[in-house]
């Protein structure tokens, strides 16, 4: 099973085929040669240096906010807290489902909607990560305190304990290891969240990547990226330290106290944003009516249909590029090597890959989806390799032993007893790609995505409206479907 | 004087409706074959379960609408123990206590445990060495956690305690030392699988098949009638 998704790998190979160039083979020949050679020039470093600071202030403040408020919300989301407390279940729904369009909408597109409201300020780059993170940290907290109901809970209660120690006592401990490795687990993502609002003019190293790769300059974008990869490196390297004795706690208390004084020192704009004058906005009247016309002249079902189906590619080449790789090359050597190859995959920030990729084939919506898959595969590669890690492989051993060829002792013994927990999180991890195709869709010229960026630019408010309110509609039904299969299984 | 009275309290499909008074000062122990109803009968006594029919009162209030000062005076020893798997063995055993403490003193008590010397106390009255008092109960043994959970109770400090299977993960001599700290409670309900053990109590409730069919002295139960309540027919 966890092989079957990569079968999309011939239609899209097929396709990229069919559009292959060929003219900027020689531009990606330089670009993976430029990774052995970063640029050194100290000037660029610097002003790189300067960037990543104000990708790491972004990402940490970001961070910081949003997993305080996402704690708070999480707990006003959760059943149990509140059938506990008031005897009734239905608030938490109401207030999970009037999350869901804030987590729904990607943080590059409320970057892009605050950007057209505020200007370019520093917190523009900051609510827009803690918009939808806090959101989803919302969301896990309270799938974590519903999910299982610990039996101290019930103990406890009829012990004569209060309800809001009872909580306190049998819920948070069962939580708290989920939620501290979810929570360290989101400020990496909120590094690579602020970098790729950088690749889109939100500031940071993420500008200055896009600058260097658009004038093709691959050597300076390379001392970007290995930049960016010791401050991945180094953050993990934070986080496993932190993550024992409420350290992540403390860090995300302090965090907004501190960052108002480093931002001053690199000369970053976090001053209270405000409107931005002149912003041409559609009268009450105009809006009733532009509403019902942009609605009427969108190609929707073209639309829907093309952000679907990337996902669906990008899901497939995720989810059956790591487990395909790995049966070609079982080995321990092969696992470090690919472990390294996905590591990689994952520093490229999407909208990248679609551009490299773009330069030998035409943008399309394969192209798209490729650059997509490629990334969470990078995701899905680490999670496989760390899986595979904990599988008794005596069964393997027994298989081999038995007569049978080490492919396939590999695929029965050690393959198919770690699928059942890959393809859980791959379930995850395709609600995860449908948000980001509004990433690639903007770069690829495919889906809601592209279309979002077109009105935004034209000011065309009623359709980017409507854009959003689909965006978050198709998130909600993704999120619905993962939450089906994953009870079914 | 009644502590705990159902009157016509039942659950449909596990337990028909049945009259029962506990009296203070009581000890009364409860026999039947696995699935004859006996835990489905602790719940109704401590309210974890609600009565599908009658009502259960506790000092003459209904026990599903008793307040927490109330219902503390219910201690349970669960089955499935119910431990808080992730913190310690004295912070286990506190939370017997949190029903008398504030807030703050439950939250002070989640990040280290709290009053070390009585918890230690209560750990060698149960038999378990202090050593253990700040290990996480997920790496106990089945029968140090048993104890914990009884250590739990005997902080709680209540006036009726109920015990569903305590003796089952214990070896003789703890079985013994188990038993002797429950029977010294102001009043006791024990389900147990040991008929031979029944002489120790006052009372002897026996079910079969959700039924109340037996309530007397040890006394007046005679082989033939524990063969009969542990028949298949």
């Amino acid at each position: 099973m966890a092989l079957a998704p990569a079968l999309v790998l011939l239609p899209l190979g097929m396709v990229l085929l069919r559009d292959l160039h060929g003219g900027g083979a020689e531009q990606i020949g330089r670009f993976w040669l430029a990774a052995l050679q970063p640029s050194l020039d100290p000037s660029l470093l610097k002003h790189q240096l300067m960037g990543l600071q104000i990708t790491a202030l972004t990402a940490l403040l970001a961070w910081s906010l949003s997993s305080l408020v996402g704690l708070v919300l999480g707990l006003i989301c959760s059943t149990t807290i509140w059938s506990t407390l008031m005897g009734r279940r239905w608030p938490a729904l109401v207030v999970r489902r009037g999350l869901a369009p804030l987590r729904s909408i990607h943080e590059l597109i409320w970057g892009l909607l605050l950007l057209q409201l505020f200007g370019l300020n520093g917190w523009v780059a900051v609510l827009a990560i803690v918009l939808p993170y806090s959101a989803l940290l919302a969301r896990v907290l309270a799938d974590q305190l519903d999910r299982h109901e610990p039996p101290a809970l019930v103990a406890l209660q009829c012990a004569g304990v209060p309800a809001v120690i009872n909580l306190c006592t049998s819920l948070m401990p069962p939580v708290a290891t989920a939620l501290r490795d979810h929570i360290g687990h989101r400020l990496d993502c909120a590094l690579r969240s602020a970098l790729l609002l950088g690749i889109f003019g939100l500031g940071g190293l993420g500008t200055e990547l896009m600058l260097s790769l658009q004038s093709l300059r691959f050597r300076e974008l390379w001392s970007g990226l290995w930049l960016m990869a010791l401050l991945l490196v180094a953050v993990n390297l934070m986080i496993r330290r932190l993550s024992a004795r409420h350290g992540l706690l403390l860090l995300a208390l302090m965090l907004p106290l501190v960052t108002p004084l480093w931002s001053s020192g690199l000369n970053h704009d976090l001053s209270p944003p405000s409107w931005v004058e002149g912003t041409p906005w559609p009268s009450p009247a105009l809006w009733s009516e532009g509403l019902s016309q942009a609605w009427m002249e969108t190609p929707w079902l073209e639309l829907i249909g093309g952000t679907l189906l990337i996902t669906l590619l990008a899901s497939g080449v995720a989810i059956g590029l790591p487990p395909l790789l790995r049966l070609i090359a079982p080995g321990p050597v092969a696992g470090w090597v690919l472990k390294a190859g996905w590591t990689l995959m994952r520093l490229l920030p999407p909208p990248l890959t679609a551009l490299l990729l773009m330069l030998a084939s035409k943008p399309t919506l394969a192209v798209a989806a490729l650059a997509l898959g490629l990334h969470h595969s990078g995701v899905m590669g680490l999670v496989l390799e760390d899986g595979l890690e904990r599988v008794d492989v005596r069964d393997q051993q027994a298989m081999v032993a038995l007569g049978a060829p080490p492919r396939s002792a590999w695929l029965f013994g050690v393959l198919s007893p770690a699928s059942q927990r890959y393809l859980a999180y791959a379930a995850y991890r395709s609600d995860v790609i449908l948000r980001d195709t509004a990433v690639v869709g903007l770069v690829g010229g495919a889906g809601l995505g592209w279309q979002l960026m077109e009105a935004l630019s034209s000011f065309y408010w009623p359709l980017v409206a409507w854009l959003v309110m689909v965006y978050a509609a198709l998130t909600l039904l993704g999120e619905l479907v993962c939450e089906r299969l994953q009870e079914a299984a | 004087m009644a502590v705990l009275e159902l009157r016509r309290a039942g659950l449909t499909g596990r337990l028909q409706p049945l009259d029962l008074t506990i009296d203070h000062g009581e000890r009364t122990v409860l026999l039947g074959r696995s699935g004859a109803g006996k835990s489905s009968l602790i719940g109704l006594c401590n309210g974890s379960l609600s009565p599908d029919q009658g009502r259960v009162l506790w000092r003459g209030h209904d026990l599903q609408r008793c307040r927490p000062a109330q219902r503390r005076q219910i201690g349970t020893l669960w089955q499935d123990l119910r431990l808080v798997e992730e913190l310690t063995v004295l912070q286990n055993i506190n939370t017997g206590a949190l029903g008398r403490h504030s807030l703050l003193w439950g939250l002070r008590n989640l990040l280290q445990p709290l009053e070390p010397e009585l918890g230690d106390a209560i750990l060698r009255q149960v038999g378990l060495s202090t050593v253990l008092r700040n290990q996480r109960v997920a790496g106990l043994s089945g029968g140090e956690r048993q104890r914990v959970a009884l250590a739990r109770l005997l902080r709680q400090q209540p006036t009726l305690v109920l015990a569903d299977e305590p003796l089952s993960a214990l070896d003789p001599r703890l079985s013994n030392d188990v038993l002797n700290l429950l029977l010294k409670q102001s009043s006791c309900m024990v389900s147990l699988h040991r008929p031979d053990l029944m002489q120790r109590f006052q009372r002897v409730l026996g079910l079969r098949q959700g039924e109340l069919v037996l309530d007397a002295p040890p006394s007046a139960i005679t082989e033939a009638t524990l063969a009969w309540l542990y028949s298949e027919d």
